[in-house]
């Protein structure tokens, strides 16, 4: 059984790794993001596999951590698109000194 | 109030206990700086809810939560085959679009978890909302009766909460 | 009854992998970020959740088991927030251009 789940590790991060491939396409910011998300879950899932089949029962957690920042880390990217990409909105996205280029000192 | 919140801390520190829960082996007396640590992430986390979602007076019908939550199961199970057949499929089977929902569920934490759930059913992923305020749904395949099914996961979304009439 | 288990593990994870190949697979042919946006939350959610269910009988007790199962709601619950939060981020002129080369057979 161990060799088993540890061969389902091995395939499944070779489809993340697979899916990484539309990093380098893009075509877009967010689709690199989905790759991202891809790693997240398809970590969680060969994390769990690998705690089971070597009885490491702490790789659970590390799963759990890798999950979450990759959730948090798509929620700054759609804040960071969404304050800072939209030339058109105006005044609601420039609140102050979240305006990038601006240095006047 | 008072009883909502202590639901909430006894929810939270029991999923706390199910991730971190000091389970193996340990004595009590190791056990203890483990379990304050809990007792105080699950005050927190009660905190940051109850800021977030504040309790409402409604309340709620188990059985239709439970309908929903099986349903919704089910709908995840069919969505994932959905996908792997038009992913596997030479043609690529696809014929994406938007779809403008006029949603009943006033604004608020239910329609985002309408939204959030609706976004596992089959071929809909919920993109937002326009100015009319419909929700705007993008589909994977325009010809499956995508608004029917998500009209009736609302009807059963809208059976779960009730008025308190008693109070 | 542990070869019955044995079997049901198997079964269940290798399932669940196919449906990471799958989310892989759509994430690569999937014509615009929206469509590949559905295929990544539907698919991988699946192939988490087929995997946990495949985990559960080689956990040795069942606070285990509930921890999996409490991994994965976690992954579950990121994954359809931050699929609504990526879609809202994604400008629907662009989609809408792109998903008509994506229509055609």
């Amino acid at each position: 059984m161990t060799e088993f789940l540890l061969a389902a590790a091995v395939f499944v991060l070779g489809t993340v790794a697979l899916g990484l491939v539309r990093i380098l396409r893009g075509p877009t910011n967010a689709d690199r993001m989905l790759a991202a998300q891809l790693l997240g879950t398809g970590g969680v899932a060969a994390l769990l596999l690998l705690g089971v089949a070597t009885g490491t029962s702490a790789l659970a957690e590390v799963g759990l951590l890798l999950a979450l920042l990759a959730a948090f880390a798509s929620v700054a990217f759609v804040s960071g698109a969404t304050s800072g990409g939209h030339t058109t909105s105006g005044g609601q996205a420039a609140r102050g000194g979240e305006e990038p280029g601006r240095d006047a000192g | 109030m008072l009883r909502s919140a202590l639901g909430r801390w006894a929810l939270l520190f029991g999923f706390w206990l199910l991730l971190a829960g000091p389970w193996d082996g340990a004595s009590w007396r190791e056990a203890l700086p483990d379990l304050a640590v809990g007792l105080l992430a699950g005050s927190l986390a009660t905190w940051v809810s109850l800021r977030l979602l504040p309790p409402t007076p409604e309340r709620i019908r188990y059985g239709a939560l439970l309908r929903l939550a099986s349903q919704f199961l089910g709908k995840s199970i069919v969505a994932g085959f959905d996908i792997a057949r038009r992913a596997f499929d030479p043609r690529l089977p696809l014929r994406p679009g938007y779809l403008d929902y006029p949603v009943r569920i006033p604004p608020s934490p239910d329609r985002a978890a309408f939204g959030a759930l609706t976004s596992l059913t089959p071929g809909t992923l919920a993109v937002g909302s326009d100015e009319k305020d419909h929700l705007v749904y993008h589909c994977l395949d325009l010809d499956q009766p995508n608004a029917a099914s998500l009209a009736s996961d609302e009807a059963l979304l809208l059976r779960i909460r009730f008025a308190d009439s008693a109070q | 009854m542990s070869l019955a288990l044995d079997l049901f593990t198997i079964m269940s994870v290798a399932l669940g992998a196919l449906f990471f190949l799958a989310g892989t697979v759509g994430l690569l042919r999937f014509p615009d970020t929206l469509t590949r946006l559905h295929a990544l939350t539907k698919a991988d959610n699946l192939g988490l959740g087929l995997i946990v269910l495949g985990l559960l009988p080689q956990v040795g007790s069942v606070v285990a088991g509930l921890g999996l199962i409490a991994v994965w709601l976690l992954a579950l619950l990121a994954g359809a927030t931050v699929g609504q939060l990526l879609a809202g981020a994604v400008p629907p002129s662009e989609s809408r251009q792109s998903h008509r080369e994506g229509s055609r057979p």
